[in-house]
Formats: structure tokens, sequence, C-alpha cells
């Protein structure tokens, strides 16, 4: 080609990434300032999820792990949430929680934040729900706290002894628990807790993960070893089903075009190889 | 809203901003939200493992189990390695982290991922399915389990030649379809963390007073900064 001028092919199939990552942007922003209001239909295993709350009997303890790191705040946050609001809205649940990430108390904080329990729900701390916070050692954690809760940690994420708190009476181990959910951003948190909780000690299980960790966890679902895998993109879902709009619901528009964004461009560089390709083979 | 707060979300938009704009070119502003995350990062991190080592080892024993007298111990051996001389002794307790490690997961690790995968695989059923659609999703899955197996039997070269090449091309295709599976997902959940920032600048950050004046110039001062020094408008080189 040297020599000549660059032929549309040419053009088109070497975009600057500048005016790529522009126009998604735009079609990021649009569609938030003026929402299309597109349907967010109900998946069959956020229904299962959701079925899995609600046939939990009245006094069940459930057991979370908010294993995600900040950076998997913006997808995981709005599932955690959500989940939240189900099992707080029932009021005969107690949900204790626990992080095995780092940054997990931080975040549970912004999620309490914006569930705001006390004023919503009338739910109290220490009542009905409870962080007992970061246990450090990934899943040497998991396993101590699946054998000896107390022994792991005597107090909750402010220091608090655990003693004080009425939500902890009768809580040993993972015997204890009638359901464990984990939200991770980390293929060993949503994996360990199968090998030390459910295979040890038969717990039922439920992991909302990345999107993208999705296909790892899907055999571990197909084998009856997890009840329901979602990844938090499908939070929109889980709040339809809890009648709680809120960041969810809001991305459905944006990932919808954003992804009609992205084939389109996956069109137009195939076009332009293949143009491209076929232009030199005539030649 | 409290002063706190709003400093808080001030200084996440703002560096929301300046991470993202590396996917434009690269920056100052970038370089000093990089730098400026991997030292909060390290100082939080610090921060929590001094807490771990009072909460789970210095409150135990001072609460009378005088065995995590040998957990600290074997803790600061650790640390022996940054010597020259002593460094062999860090292997110590290293070697009983890692036996712990793989222990607790050896226990599990047979039932969960090779007998509980293999008892699900195994009671696929084709016949007796009235289903269509299942009927060929599980004959596709089964082809894929047995071939994809095959792709990976490199003790017998012969195996992948002439007519019995047609077994590792399907299961070729059918990984080649399994990772465009995750690469989609990997797409889905960048987009979702992206709206998630945008969507937190646009409804937290701007309704606040001074944030709408603050954005372009925000974005004024970040294309100045993607500029080369030569074609910047202001100072000009002498």
């Amino acid at each position: 080609m040297s020599g000549q001028g660059k032929s549309i092919w040419d053009t088109l199939g070497d975009i600057p990434r500048e005016v790529l990552y522009g126009v998604l942007l735009v079609v990021f922003v649009i569609p938030m300032i003026y929402p299309l209001g597109l349907p967010v239909p109900i998946s069959a295993n956020v229904l299962k999820w959701y079925k899995a709350v609600e046939d939990l009997p009245p006094g069940a303890v459930v057991m979370i792990d908010f294993g995600y790191s900040g950076g998997g705040e913006p997808e995981l946050g709005p599932m955690a949430v959500a989940v939240y609001h189900h099992m707080l809205r029932r009021g005969d649940i107690k949900v204790i929680c626990m992080s095995t990430s780092i940054e997990g108390p931080q975040l549970w904080d912004k999620a309490m934040a914006e569930l705001r329990p006390e004023q919503r729900y009338g739910a109290v701390y220490g009542v009905d729900y409870i962080n007992i916070g970061y246990i450090a050692g990934g899943e040497t954690a998991m396993a101590a706290v699946g054998k000896d809760l107390r022994a792991t940690t005597s107090t909750d994420y402010k220091g608090t002894p655990l003693d004080q708190y009425s939500i902890m009476d009768g809580i040993v181990d993972a015997h204890s628990f009638d359901l464990l959910i984990c939200y991770t951003t980390g293929g060993d948190q949503s994996e360990g807790w199968v090998r030390q909780w459910y295979t040890v000690y038969g717990t039922p299980y439920m992991c909302s993960v990345l999107a993208m960790m999705v296909p790892t966890m899907l055999p571990y679902m197909n084998a009856g070893q997890i009840i329901s895998v979602t990844s938090g993109a499908q939070a929109g879902e889980m709040e339809g089903l809890v009648h709680v709009p809120a960041r969810g619901i809001k991305s459905a528009d944006v990932i919808t075009l954003t992804h009609m964004l992205c084939v389109v461009y996956v069109v137009i560089g195939n076009v332009a190889y293949i143009a491209k390709k076929f232009q030199g083979g005539s030649k | 809203m409290e002063l706190d707060l709003v400093i808080q979300i001030w200084l996440a938009s703002l560096f929301t901003i300046w991470i993202y704009s590396i996917a434009f070119r690269d920056n100052d502003f970038f370089k000093f939200a990089e730098y400026t995350f991997v030292g909060a990062a390290a100082g939080h991190s610090l921060v929590y493992g001094v807490d771990n080592l009072r909460r789970y080892g210095w409150d135990n024993l001072m609460g009378g189990a005088y065995l995590y007298i040998v957990v600290f111990l074997l803790g600061i051996l650790l640390y022996s390695r940054y010597h020259p001389q002593y460094f062999w002794v860090s292997r110590y307790p290293l070697s009983i982290m890692v036996g712990i490690g793989i222990g607790l997961s050896m226990r599990a690790v047979v039932t969960a991922e090779f007998i509980a995968q293999i008892k699900s695989t195994a009671g696929i059923k084709l016949i007796g399915v009235s289903d269509p659609i299942t009927l060929l999703s599980n004959l596709i899955f089964i082809i894929l389990v047995v071939t994809t197996v095959y792709f990976f039997l490199f003790t017998f070269p012969k195996s992948h030649e002439g007519g019995l090449s047609i077994i590792p091309r399907i299961a070729r295709y059918g990984m080649m379809a399994a990772f465009s599976y995750s690469f989609a997902n990997t797409v889905l959940s960048r987009y979702n963390m992206i709206f998630g920032r945008l969507d937190y600048i646009y409804n937290q950050w701007l309704p606040l007073p001074g944030a709408i004046i603050a954005l372009p110039v925000a974005l004024i001062l970040l294309i100045y900064a993607m500029l080369p020094p030569e074609k910047r408008p202001w100072p000009k080189k002498q």
C-alpha cells in the first residue's frame, strides 16, 4: 500500500482508540440522562436465588461473605443490597456477615448506608444483622469459621464482643447456618466456600460473582454444589423481584446499548479485515 | 450532607475521571491517581495487618493462650528472608503455611472438584429426554467433554493425526466457544464497572454545589495534560 492513499477499509480497520472510547462514553452517558426503560426479564438463576431465600424457614440464619474488592463494587454492590432488602423485608431471617476481602467491611458499610436497615425495616444491629468483620487467611479463614466461629473471632467489626449481641446466641459453627451467600471478585473465595463449607458441612450455598467468573462457577451449580450462581450484572433482575429499583435496573439501558455498540465495533473490524483481504487477493 | 462525605465524593469522582483518562492517553493526572491508589492500598493493608495481629494473635495471647507464642515466633522467622546469611530459616514457617493450605484444600478438593463433577457429567441423559432443546444441549455437552479430554492426550502424538484429527478439532471449536463466552462476560463486567462509576459521578457528585463547574475545568485540564509538551498552547517553549 506504500505510496497509495488509505482506502476506506484501512481507515475502518484502524480507527484510533480515542474515537472508539469517545463514542462508547457518549453511548454510556446518553441513556443515563434520558433512560429508555428497556425491560429486564428475570433469568432462571436469579429466580432460583430468590426462591431459595423465600423458602428459608422463620428464624433462619444466613452467613454472607462480603468478599469483593472496591473494583468490583459497581457490579456486586447492587446485588448485595438487593438481596439484603429481600432478607430484611421478611423480618424473620438473621443475617451474619463476614469478609474474606480486606476491603469488605468498608464496602459493607457502604451497602448499609444505601440500605438503611433501621429506618426502612426497623432492623436492629446485633439483633437482626451483624458484621463480624474481615477474617484473614482466605480458605483457612473459611475452614476456621466453619469449625468454630467464636474461636476465630470474638468481636464484631467494631471490636465489640460478640457475646453482647443476641443474634450470636447459639451460633457455633457451620451447622448453625441455614444458608451461605458469597459475593466475591475472586475465584479462590467462591470455590473455597464449596470446598470448606458445602463439601464438609453440606451448608446450602449461593454465590454472586463478577460476570467473567460465571463460566467457572457454573459446573459447581450443575453438580448441585451451589443452589444458584448469578453475576452482579443481574442485580437489576433481583431489584425487580424484590421491588426495590436501584442501580441494577438503571444499568439495563446502558449495558444493552453499549453491548450493541460493541457488536457494531466487532462487525466493522471484521468487515474491514475481510474487505482488505479480498482487495489484496484480487490484485 | 456532612463535610467528610462531601470531600469523599469529590475525591472519589475526580480520581475516577483521572484513572479512566488512560483510555484516551497517558497523562500526569492518571499517574498521580495511580500512585495515590497504590500508596493508599498499601497503607490500608498495613493497618489491617497490624489489626489482624492484635485481633487474632495478641488478644488471644493476652487471654492466656500461650501457644500463640509459637505462632508469633514463626511469623517473625518469615522476615529472616531479608538476611543474606539466615534467609533459609524463613523456609520453615513458609513450609508450615504451605502445608496447612494444601492440607485444608485437599480434604475437600477430591470430592468437590473431581467426584462431584464427574458424577454430574455422568448423570447427563440422552435417553428419555422429551424436550428436544435439552436433548441437543446434553448431546453437545457430552461430545465436547469427550473431545476436550481427548484433546489433552499428548502422550500418543498419532492420536491427533489423520482421520482422528477431527476429534481435537471439535474440541478446539468447543473451547473457543467457551473462551468467547468468558470474554463476553468480561466485557459485561467491565461495562458494569464503568457504569457504576459514571452513575456515581452523575448522581452523587454533579448534584453537589460547584461540581457542575468543576467537571469541565477538570476535563480541560485533562485534555491539556494529554497534549505533548510541544503542542501545548501555554507555556510556550523558549
